[in-house]
């Protein structure tokens, strides 16, 4: 089986910053990937390296198996990658359904086919309620349900889901890990960032730990939580007590 | 927070008032009026205020689609305005070219203008974009000031009056009143219909967040051509028209920073981002500008100003989403929301 995702030797440097440094990793069809790491490891610069919105210094990035390192992000999307915004971004103007509906626009060329679309997806993270609500007017935990709902209605292959349960009530957390969990079975394979590790740890079937631009683990989550460089990463190093 | 109904969703009944996308009985009853006017054979000082209310509503009109639904807020669109004056006045007078081709032709020429602001403007946002879409007008105006050959340079171009349909001059205030309204509705149901399209939707996204639009797979850089494009082509429509009504025109009439703050003023006061908007702020504001100037502007040179620019603050401080902003909140007024 050849690798939906495959990241090789990417590298991206700001002015003297390296803040992603040789990384290097793939992701199978139907996998839920976790990528963790410490503040400023360098997810997120990850991220958008991949949705393009920034370009590699180096490295490649294929998707499908055609690269698509450098690409801008709208084509990006169109080959079937969505992503969330950790801040979210919704079009402020507008109600919560015609913001998925944009998302939709991508499957459905028309009008009443992509309010279809964008209503199904609404009931799929429970927003249907507020379909007709200004998207201005809905709280950080609905926007960013908003956020995942935008991500499905352009029925991605791959989606890069980056912090959605920051903000979130654990009654919330605990239905939205549930839902991401159900998305590789329907045929999306999922890339999620999250700093909510048991969350992750419960869901994802293989974890990649970064930590200063650099991969510095890889496994389950049960390998990974015993793994020496990744308890240093998170806790310091241990301290000698004798 | 309560589920809202949209009513978008429900297109059998027509709407009372103004509805994005949808054509309300609000907007048949303001056509009827304007028809009635048109052919009441009011006083001809009268009706000169009517067709300049009428052109600047479709002006207006036009501005609105790049600022008010794109957020390209331009202070330049009297160089598009002014390349179609140009276009068809330079194509009639001298290649002897109805004005009912050369319009097309102008208005072709610029929507090229407004995708080279596009492009040339394509990584400025915000204040920068403003500015320098104010000096590209500049630019427009003193090329067309230097290339007198083409333009006649400051003396600019006379049409001579000889009226008739071909050449589009009229001997009767009353063709022009009607030829403005036909103006104004094609462009108001373009706009009508840009809100309940894909592109329309595109526009929005680009304007509220360009990076979740890109996410989408909308190419910013593309629609913010197309809209200032389509803008342009509108507008230099609209200056074909005004070169036909006043039959002469040189750069610094119809290119001029006032010229535009006027076309993204009336947006503004009307509501920005709405059909009936800048009809509504036309309607108010031309009718208002024309009287100041002919009561007081020979008596106290400057003092019209004085008195629309105060106008305009206090529209802005108690409306400030416009004529079309403060219509809707009126009309929903104990409707469920």
């Amino acid at each position: 089986m050849s690798a939906l995702l495959e990241v090789r030797h990417v590298s991206r440097s700001f002015r003297t910053t390296l803040a992603v440094d040789d990384a290097s990793f793939e992701v199978q069809p139907g996998e839920l990937l976790g990528l963790i790491g410490p503040n400023g490891a360098g997810k997120s610069t990850l991220f958008n390296l991949v949705a393009g919105v920034i370009a590699p210094s180096s490295g490649q990035i294929l998707f499908d198996g055609k690269p698509i390192q450098g690409w801008k992000s709208h084509d990006i999307a169109r080959v079937g990658v969505a992503r969330t915004f950790q801040i979210p971004k919704p079009y402020r103007q507008l109600s919560v359904i015609e913001n998925v509906m944009l998302s939709a626009f991508l499957r459905e060329k028309s009008i009443a086919g992509a309010r279809r679309l964008a209503e199904a997806t609404l009931a799929d993270v429970g927003l249907d309620a507020y379909g007709g609500s200004p998207a201005s007017s809905l709280t950080v935990g609905l926007l960013k349900r908003l956020e995942v709902a935008r991500a499905l209605a352009m029925r991605p292959k791959l989606v890069l889901f980056d912090e959605i349960m920051a903000g979130l009530t654990p009654t919330e957390v605990g239905a939205m890990t549930k839902f991401v969990a159900g998305l590789p079975a329907r045929g999306i394979t999922v890339i999620w960032v999250e700093h909510v590790l048991y969350a992750i740890m419960k869901t994802a079937t293989r974890m990649v730990v970064v930590n200063r631009g650099k991969k510095i683990a890889e496994g389950t989550p049960t390998e990974l939580a015993r793994h020496p460089e990744v308890v240093k990463a998170y806790l310091g190093e241990e301290m000698d007590l004798a | 927070m309560s589920a809202e109904t949209i009513p978008s969703l429900s297109p059998r009944r027509m709407a009372w008032f103004p509805t994005r996308g949808r054509i309300s009985w609000f907007e048949i009853a303001l056509l009827l009026i304007a028809c009635a006017l048109v052919v009441s054979g009011m006083a001809s000082s009268l009706q000169d205020v009517l067709l300049l209310s009428f052109l600047f509503g479709g002006l207006a009109l036009a501005w609105n689609i790049a600022g008010g639904y794109a957020g390209l807020i331009s202070f330049g669109h009297s160089a598009f305005f002014g390349v179609g004056a140009y276009a068809s006045t330079i194509l009639s007078t001298r290649y002897g070219i109805t004005p009912w081709i050369g319009i097309w032709i102008g208005a072709l020429i610029a929507a090229m203008f407004g995708a080279v602001l596009a492009l040339i403007c394509a990584r400025l946002r915000g204040p920068f974009f403003i500015l320098s879409t104010l000096a590209f007008a500049e630019v427009v105006r003193i090329g067309a000031l230097n290339w007198s050959s083409l333009t006649g340079g400051a003396e600019g171009l006379s049409i001579m009056p000889a009226p008739s349909l071909i050449g589009m001059v009229f001997a009767s205030k009353a063709a022009y009143a009607a030829l403005m309204l036909f103006y104004l509705v094609a462009v108001f149901a373009i706009t009508k219909g840009l809100e309940a399209s894909r592109f329309g939707y595109y526009l929005f996204a680009i304007r509220d967040n360009e990076d979740a639009a890109g996410a989408a797979g909308v190419n910013p850089l593309l629609g913010r051509t197309a809209a200032l494009a389509l803008s342009a082509a509108l507008t230099g429509i609209g200056g074909s028209l005004f070169a036909q009504y006043f039959l002469y025109l040189d750069p610094t009439y119809v290119i001029s920073p006032e010229l535009s703050f006027q076309f993204a003023l009336l947006p503004a006061v009307g509501g920005l981002g709405t059909a009936i908007g800048p009809v509504l702020g036309s309607f108010l504001i031309t009718p208002l500008s024309e009287l100041l100037r002919s009561y007081l502007g020979s008596s106290a040179v400057g003092l019209h100003l004085v008195i629309y620019s105060f106008g305009l603050i206090v529209v802005m401080l108690y409306f400030p989403a416009g004529l079309a902003g403060a219509l809707d909140k009126l009309t929903r007024r104990g409707r469920p929301r």
